[in-house]
């Protein structure tokens, strides 16, 4: 039997847990339907074609997105004339992808992502004016660009500006070249689309295709074509995905954190009644089922408006990750009823878990409690308390000293898992470390004349329990913010001082508003580029020995790259031993335009950025677009031939290039800084979206536990009005105490995070070679403090109020 | 000196050699010194003795709220040694009733679910007409409906007393019921414990330190330090018990 007790008393109780599990569910149930929404999607660009021939695509680990061997030329050629002959086929269209941006307004505009006008066909985009390209210099743009046919347009390349002259428009982002200027300037094809003539059997078609094609691709159709989405977008998918992972688990394990505090509180608060309850005939199972019935039914309640506040919110959560960044430009969240009813389910698992505990310690009320008076506050914390809190702390500690070794973007998981670890440490440890910081910090109201100080200390002391349970949300949110924020900047700038410690440079050259840099930039830049053996995809960077004399040389195992000239490589120490290559061999290795070339292996070097070394000119006969991440320059102002802005005197930063380049020239610092810029963007963003989320739920978790801790003490502030309190002091003791616990909190929460940072720093230091600042965002962790100091005050002031009325 | 004798009829309670210790080892207080005690049906005894005589632990001890550190416990031949908590609690719920000093009812429920709440946690059907009479035997006909908070303290200390009784049970026990109670809620609390033993065969045993209240009772059991020094089965008034008391707080000094 469940005992009817919903005591009004017990609303603000069930307050907090119902806010916490609402905001559980409305997160899960968006972040769900988000991910469940995120599927690969056929192209649009290539979904007028039935059926697709691809490449045979390699396995992919998790969060690789390396692209697939492509084609030889002959293999292309030969594979698409046999296609094009089945019966039903109109054509068999090679899929040429270049790197090309229309200058617009003197900046480069667009995507990057060229293709032969044949290509066209495949979506099909009809002309919307003018004609299809046919010679080098023509070209058919975006109609949006305002650029009619018989324009003058400039178009970024991977060589450089090139002047062209526009012949028609269509509706699709484009540029569309004539098939051999694209083919001149694309590597490797991996695809082959079929335009099937009009009452033709797709099915048949297909089969006829798979025949044709044998081993050397794969025939894809219908939705199965989604597997042509670009990498890009692929990579971009599963950053939103890992966001959204986190995000659930984020806030799964802070709804427990808060729901079982909470109902924590409430079984302290409730001894006597539960005592009562246990001596007129109650037994413990009773208690306990009790305790799982009001938070099923809280539960229920909680997570059935979350799911529905999920889902109307799911959309404007698509298009906040679209425009963050975590999600393709493509993505549109679709209403699905599996991931509603997942976040109801998980709502009510998480109440039944969040209530686990207090239950527990309920049914161990005894009925005696029913006939004690005084509140007592002395009980020592369990051992068991004391060892869990300790192992989740220093487990804690320790993954943030374990972070030190991974990436930037692979760092997120270890501060979710530090973070976690050390919310629930320090709350367990919460009522040890309490006490002593009350008594230290409040030792200077000891001095002053008024009542207001005396009260504040004595009543924080005499409740050290109360007290405990209200710093320790605080505590968890600060460190929380302190070590997530610090961990994170800390990370990016030891990165930054990495890259500056090995760079010998004047000023470095950066993409703006393109993908990468062309050859005409100027400098010294390595040429990034995939190479192919048999079953492994080598990251490679053609280089010149001016690239590795300012970027810094690898160390070498073996052989030296002076040798690195015409057809040779240097490899890197994993892969001479996956190859068993040593310097001498001679191997072949497939190229991006999909050539194979016998290499002479000179050198075997150390962990290095890239797999492989080739010579520059090697990659880019190779790689026609190729783009290079930087480029060096010996010193920051404009070298002859260079061009750019007049120099900006006294302002050290970036100092903009001629538009049409899509480049801008900074200085070493700025480059220290910059040169992640993206990526530390979004994961800061990432940061930034999981503090606030802890700090939203801990903010749930203070304002309900003052709430409660208020309610509670109505006897003692009616003592305190009699004895002659006006309304005004017992409002200002309220609000002192307030302030006090956010400050114990704060002070423990910053006094746990610094010393883990520290360590970190170290770490990072010693890995890196150079010395690496501490980075702590203090405007975000004051942030933070504020909200918490605002939020305690103004609550526990509101609840004296009603409670004064 | 032990109380073995008792007037009345069949035995219910029985406290053999029960001690009882609080604290830590290192500084152990004796709240209970060897009792022994027996208690008959239809009987109303009251418990007597200075602050500190552990006739509230002698209460807690015999009613299987708390366990004694030595000897047994008897009720209607149920050694209550021998329980684990859960039948503890069932035989609680089944065979006592408990009126406190402080009322003790949930302030959340009805005057009307507080005295159903012993049948619901039985997991017994609860019949409407079955509570509302026994709120009329103790004269709150029609006050059913309301909460603890609207009711005075005399009327609280009764919607506790139907409560103990709602029940049946075998064994009443009252722990200062008229501590918090005017003169003329004191009679009336009195009366209907008096009324239990006399006319339901229950049998009832009552801590107090109020002269007058134990006055009402058939037999005074008076404990000092932990063990029963003196017992009165005749000639109960308030002033002998009073006399008898004055004397024990004497020797206590």
């Amino acid at each position: 039997m469940l005992i009817p007790v919903t005591p009004r008393e017990r609303r603000s109780g069930f307050a907090g847990t119902f806010v916490a599990l609402c905001l559980g569910s409305a997160i899960t149930s968006m972040s769900a339907l988000a991910y469940a929404s995120a599927g690969p999607q056929v192209p649009e660009r290539l979904a007028g074609a039935p059926v697709l021939v691809r490449a045979p695509a390699a396995v992919r680990a998790d969060g690789n997105f390396t692209p697939d061997r492509p084609w030889s030329p002959e293999t292309v050629t030969s594979l698409a004339g046999r296609l094009a002959a089945v019966p039903g086929v109109a054509a068999a269209v090679p899929d040429h992808v270049f790197y090309a941006q229309p200058v617009v307004g003197g900046r480069p505009g667009g995507d990057g992502r060229g293709h032969a006008w044949s290509a066209a066909a495949l979506a099909p985009y009809p002309l919307t004016s003018g004609r299809a390209p046919e010679r080098d210099g023509e070209v058919v743009l975006d109609r949006a660009l305002g650029a009619g046919p018989g324009t003058r347009v400039t178009l970024l390349t991977s060589a450089g500006p090139v002047p062209y002259t526009v012949t028609g428009t269509v509706d699709e982002a484009g540029p569309y070249l004539s098939d051999a200027a694209a083919a001149r300037l694309a590597g490797g094809v991996r695809t082959i689309g079929l335009v099937t003539e009009p009452g033709a059997d797709p099915a048949m078609v297909e089969r006829a295709a798979r025949e044709v094609t044998g081993d050397r691709g794969e025939v894809l159709s219908g939705e199965a074509r989604a597997a042509l989405e670009p990498l890009d977008d692929a990579r971009i998918r599963w950053i939103g995905a890992q966001v959204l992972t986190a995000m659930v688990v984020l806030a799964g394990f802070v709804s427990v954190f808060v729901v079982a505090s909470t109902f924590a509180f409430d079984v302290a608060r409730r001894r006597r009644e539960l005592g009562l309850l246990r001596a007129v005939g109650a037994t413990p199972r009773q208690i306990r089922r009790m305790m799982y019935g009001e938070a099923l039914a809280v539960g229920a309640v909680a997570a059935l408006t979350g799911v529905a506040l999920g889902v109307a919110l799911a959309p404007v959560l698509g298009d906040l990750l679209v425009g963050v960044g975590f999600q393709p430009a493509t993505f549109t969240v679709r209403i699905q009823a599996w991931p509603p009813v997942a976040a109801f389910a998980g709502g009510l698992v998480v109440a039944l878990l969040g209530v686990w505990s207090a239950s527990r310690r309920a049914a161990g009320v005894r009925p005696l409690e029913a006939l004690r008076d005084a509140e007592v506050d002395e009980r020592p914390m369990p051992r068991g308390r004391w060892i869990a809190g300790l192992v989740c702390t220093l487990g804690g500690l320790a993954a943030a000293v374990a972070g030190l070794t991974t990436s930037a973007a692979e760092m997120v998981p270890y501060v979710i898992y530090t973070a976690m670890a050390l919310i629930v440490g320090l709350t367990l440890l919460a009522p040890a470390l309490v006490p002593p910081v009350i008594r230290a910090a409040t030792w200077p109201l000891t001095r002053l004349r008024g009542a207001t100080g005396m009260l504040v200390r004595e009543s924080s002391l005499a409740a050290v329990r109360r007290t405990a349970s209200t710093a320790a949300p605080v505590l968890a949110t600060v460190g929380f913010a302190v070590l997530v924020t610090g961990m994170v900047q800390t990370t990016a700038a030891a990165y930054g001082a990495g890259r500056t410690a090995t760079v010998r440079a004047g000023a470095v050259v950066l993409p703006s508003g393109t993908p990468g840099l062309s050859d005409a930039v100027g400098g010294a830049s390595a040429l990034p580029t995939a190479v192919y053996g048999e079953n492994v995809t080598v990251p490679a960077a053609g280089v010149t020995p001016e690239v590795l004399a300012r970027s810094g040389t690898p160390k070498m195992i073996s052989g030296s790259l002076g040798g690195l000239r015409g057809e040779t490589m240097v490899v890197e120490e994993w892969l001479a031993e996956k190859t068993g290559w040593r310097p001498g061999d001679v191997a072949d290795v497939t190229f991006e335009d999909g050539r194979t070339v016998a290499l002479r292996v000179v050198g075997v070097m150390a962990e290095a950025p890239f797999g492989m070394l080739l010579p520059r000119e090697l990659v880019r006969a190779h790689d026609p677009s190729a783009l290079a991440d930087e480029a060096y320059l010996p010193s920051l102002p404009g070298r002859p031939g260079l061009p750019s802005l007049p120099e900006r005197p006294g302002l050290p930063g970036p100092v903009p290039m001629a538009g049409e380049l899509g480049a801008r020239v900074v200085d070493l610092a700025t480059y220290a800084v910059e040169a992640d810029a993206e990526e530390d963007r979004l994961v800061w963003i990432f940061t930034l979206l999981l503090v606030a989320v802890s700090a939203g739920y801990t903010a749930v978790a203070i304002a309900n536990t003052l709430m409660m801790a208020t309610a509670s003490r109505a006897r003692d502030l009616a003592v305190l009005r009699l004895a002659g309190a006006t309304n005004r002091q017992v409002l200002g003791v309220m609000a002192a105490e307030s302030a006090l616990v956010v400050a114990i909190g704060t002070v423990l929460g910053t006094t746990v995070a610094i010393p883990a940072l520290l360590r970190m720093r170290a770490g990072l230091s010693t890995s890196i070679g150079a010395p690496v600042p501490l980075v702590v965002p203090w405007p975000v962790v004051l942030a933070v403090v504020a909200a918490c100091l605002l939020l305690a005050t103004v609550t526990s002031m509101l609840a004296t109020r009603t409670r004064n009325a | 000196m032990n109380s073995e004798h008792a007037p009345g009829g069949e035995e219910t309670v029985r406290l053999s050699s029960v001690r009882k210790v609080y604290g830590s080892a290192t500084l152990p207080v004796l709240a209970l010194d060897g009792v022994s005690a027996v208690f008959d049906a239809g009987t109303f005894t009251a418990v007597m003795g200075p602050s500190g005589s552990g006739k509230s632990t002698l209460l807690h001890c015999a009613a299987g709220l708390d366990r004694p550190t030595e000897g047994g416990v008897v009720i209607g031949g149920t050694d209550l040694g021998a329980l684990d908590e859960t039948a503890l609690t069932v035989l609680r719920r089944e065979r006592i009733g408990f009126v406190f000093q402080s009322f003790n009812l949930v302030s959340a429920l009805t005057a009307e679910q507080n005295v159903s709440l012993p049948l619901r946690l039985a997991g017994r059907r609860v019949n409407p007409a079955e509570t509302r009479a026994a709120l009329a035997e103790v004269g709150l006909a029609g006050r059913g409906d309301h909460r603890p908070g609207g009711l005075s303290g005399g009327e609280r200390q009764r919607v506790a007393i139907a409560r103990a009784l709602i029940t049946r049970p075998a064994v009443v026990f009252a722990d200062e019921p008229t501590g918090a109670l005017d003169t003329g809620n004191s009679r009336a609390v009195l009366d209907l414990l008096r009324d239990l033993a006399d006319h339901r065969n229950q049998t009832v045993i009552m801590v107090t330190h109020d002269p007058v209240a134990a006055a009402r009772a058939d037999r005074v059991i008076f404990l000092a330090d932990g063990r029963v020094v003196q017992e009165m089965t005749r000639e109960i008034t308030a002033e002998s018990v009073a006399t008898r008391m004055t004397s024990l707080e004497a020797l206590a000094c």
